[in-house]
């Protein structure tokens, strides 16, 4: 279906906390004429009412009606006087002074209207926390229910904990627990050797052949364009565990680029061609000439095997190919144990002595060890429940705060379980408890509330116990907190926070919900779905670590590309799939988050561009201009595309209607600045126009389309025009301070879980001026999480 | 495999009935509930219908369609023509993803789906049964109608003898009972966990919102201990063995067990995905592969034989209406409780187009029409908004709806 123009992606166009405020309007009765006399009233009667009185109302703002009725929620105002955005060039502007009073008024006078409210563990943060307690690498926040709702952020404070989410706790940290302390021992590993793949429709058996001594594999979709998959014989994971896949592989075909041979597991069913649920394991590529070993370390399931995919325009349905890729062989070798006993072992009874004992054997079953503890005292397992849950609740504690969960323990053990799952029971007691849960705040001392918050932000997890003592150290001062932020930002886990953090900013999570048309962009696949947000990643990765200013959001010549990427981009030189930093020249019109894939396609409407929802993400996540929501009564525009008339054409019919440009102007010119991005991302000059197909859609290389009209990139933002998205870029990047101020804000209400309050936000205003030289990224956030530890948690 | 025994029951189990009085009616010879619940059964015959063959050639009279004239029960269910999913232009037998959620584009490689109408009523209905849901298909294949609110698929139990036991065999429960009790374990060190917090002063507002999602666990916890241990209704084993057609064997065992299903209140909500996309089947005076004869281009033979498959399944959802019928229940039959939605994804699928699909709704007491025509294509998400409003759930829209339909009021 067609977007709708008055809505916004997934998310509603207004803030959330616009939104809630709303909900709280309180009528206070008529204002007393005193309260018009006072000055930041007049200020506004002076510099707003021309346009923003009950009559003209103009972009749906009235500002007598937000004095009359006293409305608690001043953020647009604020914003757009903060920001500099209103009054518009070219009339009466006001002066430092009066904005200043006017802004400070406006945050004295926002109530204290948020809601009793408290933090609670992300499904993320519990994932990742308890893998680090215990020492595991598994993937299962997907197995917890999704419950952000329409919130941008995980870490929102009106989300709460609900029973479906809570049942879901307790079930995954049984099988982290069972993971990580199997019952049954562990079986020991094992190789595997196959060069066969099962059985699969007639259809697609043609686009492989034997080849040597293994498979020549071509070309694996299906003729709509699905993937089809091969899956590989011979081998059934016996266990959940990590699994070491190495393919002796070489490209075969006289062509420069390199072929990519994707891995998945899922659950192999006979001949049924649509695609399944399927996890892709990573990719392979094959760039070489001669036959060489290509590993990949993975976790696998019982009952899932491991499949290829490989497509490339080289290889588009070659029947008993030539070209592709030859897999002579496919080695599995697992479960595999980086040491011995396991880490979570370990981890959990530390310098307990444990035992290793061989269990039978036979034919069957491999032979499986099982780790036990020499140790069935009571001491002992007080003990390890007491390290284990201070490392958890970031806090130490005293007898009786420990005595429920021994008591789990003990229980168990009473039962006859053995130690180690007896030790079980309190563990998940744990896990599941409010304190580890409803964190943070339960911890005494104000440095371990310190080091609990920091390590929540900055690594979503729990702090280990040197960071615990290191922040007794950075509860003293400012500036010791800011040396334990950046070792901390400097530790691989800071990844997790600022892949978190550009997904909910960016609204990265949206990016497989749409799905660009195959006849429009029948290059479009699925691997450029995965490698978009990675390059997103590595970018705002490198731009905090190597601490570069925030115009870099904006513009740069630089971003981080592989084969894929650089091709679907055009540009040449880049082999393989590793990620890498790639430099532009000039005239290339990447660089900066605007032109990335990843933002292009989240912003189209599931079939084509959208400047409007181009717009609207431009000027809440970049520009931060909040958005007031569209007059009720206006009907939406369902965009024809590709249409006699572009889509431009259509949306600039609506400028003679005054009601609708007066917001609108200030939203579209971004979208249309990026018009010269299709759906995919790519570049282009003219638009596409759908044909039909005949009978059963058969997806061909060409698409079904024809060319139509020629874009137009050109617009004007706060009276300044632009040709295209290089003009745009230069204005956007000429005012750093608002970039930044917009970044803080984002970045603040990730860390806390509420969008700041006013006064808060002119602090942080400030405080970007004048403690954030050069406006650098990671000096940039280093102060919103200082100003957070003192202030957000209020 | 421990964790994969609790997955699985976490697909049927997690909602676990709330009603607890409702529990007794079930276990054995206790009394029927004094009105009769309300089900609901979705069966999708994936590669649709010939349509000229299915469709009445005279408006408003089933009896003039060459495959439904000898249907039994005319007065009790009504043929819907002009109903679509848009958004199938480029799908194929993707299409039977969307079917039952009406989500756009199910070919895209990371196409997500939406919750499906059976799992929404499920949530609903399922409340008071031991299986909040039953989903069916006739071969293992990982999907098919049923999809959570996470966008996952539910697979479908194909095999017969499983189905039976599930439903009313004896089953080693053992590990599920000694995992429920230690979750209660658990749950009551929470509770002394939470006494501690309490004494010591911390945010009340928190405890209490963490106290209340534990309560609300217990319960679920409890009624789960409740059903492991309250014992299945003894029905004697009706399954068919019949070799020869195969095909239609497992039609008709999966069709007598869906009605136990709900003659026993063992289940109030099914979807059965029927569909062989590969391979030769045999049907009485036919055999070939279904999928092949779908594509028939128009020809005779094919025709011929396509038309004897679709015949035979007709004849098994047939039978399996009038039995539900002569089934007394309340002051009408079983089928006057049991909206039964037949149709498929597919409008014709020799092109693969998904316009005009073959849909049936019978029984659930609604005032039938026979055949109903539409004078515009609709949205099949129409119908299923009005079927949710009809079981009293307000969900806003659903899918592709823009409105009720209101087909069913007469």
């Amino acid at each position: 279906m067609a977007a709708i123009i008055h809505s916004i992606g997934h998310k509603p166009f207004v803030t959330d906390a616009t939104r809630l405020m709303l909900g709280l309007i309180c009528f206070w009765g008529f204002p007393s004429l005193k309260a018009l006399e006072s000055k930041p009233e007049k200020i506004l009667e002076r510099y707003c009412f021309d346009c923003h009185d009950e009559l003209s109302q103009k972009g749906n703002f009235d500002v007598v009606d937000f004095l009359k009725h006293n409305k608690p929620d001043g953020s647009l105002l604020f914003e757009n006087l903060i920001t500099g955005k209103m009054p518009p060039a070219g009339k009466e502007q006001l002066s430092q002074e009066e904005r200043r009073s006017v802004l400070d008024w406006l945050a004295k006078r926002e109530a204290e209207h948020a809601p009793v409210s408290f933090r609670r563990k992300s499904r993320q943060e519990f994932v990742f926390s308890v893998n680090d307690l215990l020492g595991t690498k598994l993937e299962l926040a997907d197995d917890i229910p999704e419950d952000r709702g329409t919130y941008d952020f995980d870490s929102d404070r009106r989300i709460k904990l609900s029973r479906e989410v809570l049942s879901a706790y307790f079930s995954v940290v049984d099988e982290m627990l069972d993971h990580a302390l199997p019952v049954e021992g562990i079986p020991t590993e094992r190789v595997w050797q196959t060069n066969k793949v099962k059985d699969s429709h007639e259809s697609y058996r043609c686009y492989l052949k034997p080849h040597d001594e293994g498979i020549l594999f071509s070309w694996t979709r299906a003729n709509n364009g699905n993937n089809y998959s091969f899956f590989y014989d011979n081998f059934e994971p016996p266990v959940p565990g990590w699994y070491d896949l190495t393919f002796d592989a070489l490209k075969v075909g006289e062509f420069e680029e390199d072929v990519s041979l994707q891995v998945y597991a899922g659950r192999y069913y006979f001949a049924d061609d649509r695609p399944q649920p399927q996890r892709l394991l990573g990719v392979v590529s094959l760039g070489n000439r001669s036959l060489a070993s290509h590993s990949l370390r993975v976790f696998l399931n019982p009952g899932e095997n491991v499949s290829v995919h490989c497509y490339s325009k080289h290889t588009f349905r070659q029947k008993s190919p030539e070209q592709g890729a030859y897999i002579k062989q496919l080695r599995v070798r697992g479960p595999v144990f980086d040491r011995w006993p396991p880490r979570p072992y370990q981890q959990v009874f530390g310098a307990l002595a444990l035992d290793s004992k061989v269990l039978s054997s036979d034919d069957e079953m491999p032979s499986r060890s099982r780790v036990a503890l020499a140790s069935r005292s009571k001491d002992d397992l007080r003990r390890i429940l007491q390290r284990f849950a201070e490392r958890a609740f970031a806090s130490d504690l005293t007898e009786d705060e420990l005595a429920p969960y021994i008591r789990v323990s003990l229980r168990h053990f009473k039962e006859g379980e053995d130690f180690v799952q007896a030790i079980k029971g309190g563990l998940k007691a744990i896990l599941c408890s409010p304190r580890f849960l409803m964190a943070p705040g339960e911890q005494r001392a104000v440095a371990d509330s310190m080091a609990a918050d920091l390590a929540r932000i900055l690594w979503l997890s729990v702090p280990d116990e040197e960071n615990r003592l290191l922040a007794n150290r950075a509860a003293i001062s400012d500036d010791t907190l800011r040396e334990l932020i950046d070792r901390m930002i400097d530790d691989e886990r800071s990844a997790r926070m600022i892949r978190s953090f550009c997904d909910q900013w960016l609204n990265l999570r949206s990016l497989e919900q749409v799905a660009p048309s195959l006849k429009l962009y029948p290059r479009y696949n699925d691997l450029l779905d995965y490698y978009f947000p990675l390059e997103t990643h590595a970018y705002l990765g490198y731009l905090i670590r190597e601490n570069l200013p925030v115009r870099y959001l904006i513009d740069s010549d630089f971003s981080f590309l592989n084969q894929s990427l650089a091709q679907h981009y055009g540009i040449n030189g880049v082999v393989g799939q590793s990620m890498r930093k790639v430099s532009f020249s000039e005239k290339v019109p990447r660089g900066g988050l605007l032109t990335m894939g990843s933002v292009l396609k989240v912003t189209t409407d599931g079939y084509d561009t959208s400047p409007i929802l181009r717009g609207a993400w431009v000027s809440k996540n970049i520009v931060g201009t909040p958005l007031s929501p569209p007059p009720e009564n206006v009907a939406a525009i369902e965009p024809a595309h590709g249409e006699a008339f572009t889509l431009r054409e259509q949306i600039e019919l609506h400028k003679d209607n005054r009601s609708c440009y007066a917001c609108h102007k200030s939203i579209d010119p971004y979208g249309f600045a990026l018009e010269n991005f299709d759906a995919s991302g790519q570049w282009r000059e003219r638009y596409r126009v759908k044909q039909a197909h005949k009978a059963t859609f058969i997806y061909r290389m060409e698409g079904y389309y024809r060319l139509g009209g020629t874009v137009d990139a050109s617009g004007e933002v706060n009276q300044r025009p632009f040709e295209n998205v290089f003009g745009l870029k230069k204005i956007l990047a000429s005012d750093q301070r608002k970039i930044a101020y917009n970044v803080a804000k984002k970045f603040f209400e990730y860390v806390n879980g509420y969008s700041a309050r006013l006064e808060q936000r002119l602090e942080l205003f400030d405080r970007i001026a004048a403690g954030v030289k050069g406006y650098r990224m990671k000096d940039l956030i280093t102060e919103v999480i200082v100003y957070s530890l003192h202030e957000g948690r209020k | 495999m421990k964790h994969f025994c609790r997955r699985e029951f976490l697909k049927f189990g997690a909602a676990l009935p709330l009603a607890m009085n409702a529990l007794g009616l079930r276990a054995g010879n206790t009394p029927k509930p004094s009105s009769p619940p309300r089900r609901v059964m979705f069966i999708c015959n994936s590669l649709g219908f010939y349509e000229p063959h299915f469709f009445p050639k005279v408006r408003g009279d089933v009896s003039s369609s060459t495959y439904l004239e000898n249907l039994a029960v005319k007065e009790k269910l009504t043929v819907f023509q002009n109903l679509y999913h848009p958004g199938m232009d480029t799908s194929n037998h993707d299409s039977e993803k969307s079917f039952l959620t009406g989500a756009p584009y199910p070919e895209a490689a990371h196409f997500k789906n939406t919750i499906s109408i059976d799992q929404i009523l499920a949530e609903q209905l399922g409340k008071g049964t031991r299986f909040p849901f039953l989903p069916l298909s006739i071969y293992d294949r990982g999907w098919g109608c049923s999809w959570n609110r996470r966008g996952v698929p539910i697979p479908p139990l194909h095999d017969e003898t499983q189905v039976f036991n599930k439903l009313f065999g004896q089953e080693d429960l053992s590990a599920r009972r000694r995992q429920v009790s230690n979750d209660q374990y658990v749950v009551q060190c929470l509770y002394r966990d939470m006494e501690q917090l309490r004494k010591q002063g911390r945010e009340s507002s928190k405890i209490d919102a963490y106290r209340t999602v534990v309560s609300e666990l217990e319960a679920q916890l409890k009624h789960e201990e409740l059903w492991l241990s309250a014992k299945k209704p003894v029905v004697p084993n009706p399954l068919s063995d019949d070799q020869e057609f195969a095909f239609s064997t497992k039609i008709s065992n999966l069709l007598e067990l869906s009605k136990l299903a709900f003659q026993t209140d063992s289940t109030r909500v099914i979807t059965f995905s029927m569909d062989w996309i590969y391979g030769a089947i045999n049907v009485p005076g036919a055999t070939g592969g279904w999928h092949t004869l779908s594509h028939h281009g128009g020809k005779e033979d094919a025709l011929g034989k396509l038309s004897l498959i679709e015949r035979d399944i007709l004849k098994h959802l047939n039978s399996f209406l009038v039995e539900l019928d002569r089934i007394p229940e309340g002051e009408g039959s079983l089928l006057d409780h049991t909206t039964v939605v037949i149709g498929s994804n597919f409008g014709d699928a020799s092109n693969h187009t998904c316009k005009n699909l073959p849909m049936i709704v019978a029984g659930g007491g609604y005032r039938h029409q026979g055949h109903r025509v539409l004078e515009k294509p609709t949205p099949l998400c129409n119908l299923y908004l009005e079927l949710l409003h009809q079981h009293n759930l307000d969900v806003g829209q659903f899918g592709s709806s823009v409105r009720d339909a209101g087909l069913l009021r007469g």
